[in-house]
């Protein structure tokens, strides 16, 4: 479903954020995306809805080519869900407002038809009673709900997930990522950079591991974890608590 | 060491007593105002100056609101402009900016009213009355100053705002318009709020081009009776009268956005 080939992405000519990564991630697959910071993750995940352009090599979803200059990147990216570290919500619409918003003037929905969908998504992350409040109103935890039901309520086939619970308190970091296995156990394609390992183990099909912006090892998260193939998989694993 | 001692005695926390927060100032400028307006309405030789004087204030109010409109529309589209991604406008916007932000108004006011307008009236073949030229001007030099206003908001926007947008599949233009402007508002009122006071005391520039606004006419009444006293003291009660009135208004607007608007204040830290 999406195909990334020989993608590179350097920054002001010498910052090699990204260097020659290959990946493909099929229909309901969920990769997970780890390494040290400054690894190139998030960078990788960027390029996927050309937030960043690459500097080199190709990224097609569902075939259509994002490299191309041609491509209608609105409309690939409404197709693409995308999940922020910071939430990113719109502080001056309240819940309601937020999710709605691209329903009406991307998906061309009726106020009743986007109202709908919004309370859907809203239960389906628990917080069908916040609709009215504005995100300032709600905890870390609530606010990244919303966002994601935000990108949900516009039935996207690819969810990506940019370290979205690295700004949570600890204590609100479960209910996030409780949606997110949620989400992954319905078969939505998934790609997460993240540094809770227990979600990778528990919903991750396949492991990416990640340094100096190259792919260092790729596999079932599993086997990642107890016998990584690389001394560098190795070292960072040994580093982290998890 | 004093200082220490007295915040042993004091403590931070106690309540600032009423004469310490109470607006002594208004009460200053009630005082000044009443006393400028007494002499004006007892004395006779006040009178006169008054008579003579206030018929342009029509002319002072007009210009300062048809200025501020035009402003308004050219710095927001300079402002725009200057964060094109075409590199023309882009340019263009910072032509203007720059140029007219290194040049004081009263030099532009005869440069672009007595030669620029009356030339590009002739080359394009349009009349503008002399007023309205003046005011043109004035909208002119002012839509420079707006432009760094409006692009200074919108670039007070965290860009995960804008990504945000973006992700979700709204356009460049939907993503400006919903979610970029709006919040940018906040930012950008206060501001213009200064710039609109400031036109109206800057349409008194317009005098030196003999439109008949306040100014000019307490020019002509105190170089004619050689009342300089009173014409000038005329002119400065009818400003302040009117600039104060200005303030207080865009005070209400200011403060009626924010209260309706305190969950995004806030929220700004989060966001």
């Amino acid at each position: 479903m999406i195909s990334i080939k020989n993608l590179s992405k350097t920054f002001n000519k010498n910052i090699h954020a990204v260097q020659n990564v290959d990946l493909e991630i099929a229909e309901g697959e969920v990769v997970v995306i780890v390494g040290p910071s400054g690894s190139g993750k998030s960078t990788v995940l960027r390029c996927i809805n050309r937030l960043e352009v690459p500097t080199e090599g190709s990224i097609a979803i569902d075939g259509v080519e994002l490299t191309d200059p041609e491509c209608d990147i609105d409309t690939i990216r409404a197709e693409v869900g995308m999940v922020f570290q910071q939430f990113n919500l719109f502080p001056h619409l309240t819940v309601m407002e937020n999710i709605c918003l691209a329903q009406r003037k991307v998906r061309g929905r009726s106020k009743s038809e986007a109202n709908e969908m919004t309370m859907k998504q809203l239960l389906r992350v628990g917080i069908p009673d916040k609709a009215d409040s504005y995100p300032r109103q709600l905890s870390g935890g609530q606010q990244q709900r919303v966002a994601i039901a935000r990108s949900l309520a516009m039935e996207p086939k690819i969810m990506l997930f940019d370290e979205p619970t690295s700004a949570l308190d600890p204590e609100m970091v479960k209910e996030v990522l409780d949606v997110m296995l949620e989400l992954a156990s319905e078969g939505m394609t998934m790609a997460v950079v993240t540094h809770e390992m227990g979600f990778a183990k528990a919903a991750g099909d396949r492991l990416v591991f990640m340094d100096e912006g190259m792919v260092v090892e790729i596999g079932p998260p599993s086997q990642v974890f107890e016998s990584p193939k690389e001394q560098r998989t190795k070292d960072f694993f040994d580093k982290i608590l998890y | 060491m004093s200082r220490h001692e007295r915040s042993d005695k004091k403590s931070l926390s106690d309540k600032p007593k009423w004469w310490d927060t109470f607006p002594w100032w208004g009460i200053a400028i009630v005082a000044i105002l009443s006393w400028m307006g007494y002499q004006i309405l007892t004395k006779d030789s006040y009178d006169l100056a008054w008579d003579r004087v206030i018929p342009g204030i029509s002319i002072t109010i007009t210009a300062t609101l048809q200025a501020f409109a035009m402003a308004l529309a050219l710095g927001l589209l300079a402002g725009m402009g200057q964060l094109s991604k075409n590199v023309i406008s882009r340019n263009l916007a910072r032509t203007y900016v720059e140029f007219i932000r290194g040049i004081p108004i009263l030099p532009l006011i005869f440069t672009v009213a007595l030669v620029l307008l009356p030339q590009l009236q002739n080359a394009l073949g349009f009349k503008l009355s002399f007023q309205m030229r003046a005011t043109v001007t004035l909208a002119f030099i002012y839509g420079a100053y707006m432009a760094e206003i409006f692009r200074g908001g919108i670039q007070s926007i965290a860009i995960g705002q804008v990504e945000a947008g973006r992700s979700l599949g709204l356009s460049r233009r939907q993503t400006m318009n919903s979610i970029v402007l709006p919040q940018a508002m906040r930012a950008i009122i206060p501001p213009l709020g200064n710039d609109f006071i400031a036109i109206l005391k800057d349409t008194s520039l317009l005098s030196v081009l003999g439109v008949l606004e306040v100014t000019q006419r307490a020019r002509q009444f105190s170089a004619s009776t050689f009342k300089f006293r009173e014409g000038y003291f005329v002119l400065a009660f009818i400003y302040l009268i009117l600039t104060l009135g200005l303030s207080l208004l865009l005070g209400v607007l200011e403060r009626r956005m924010t209260r309706d608007d305190r969950n995004v204040r806030s929220g700004r830290g989060i966001d």
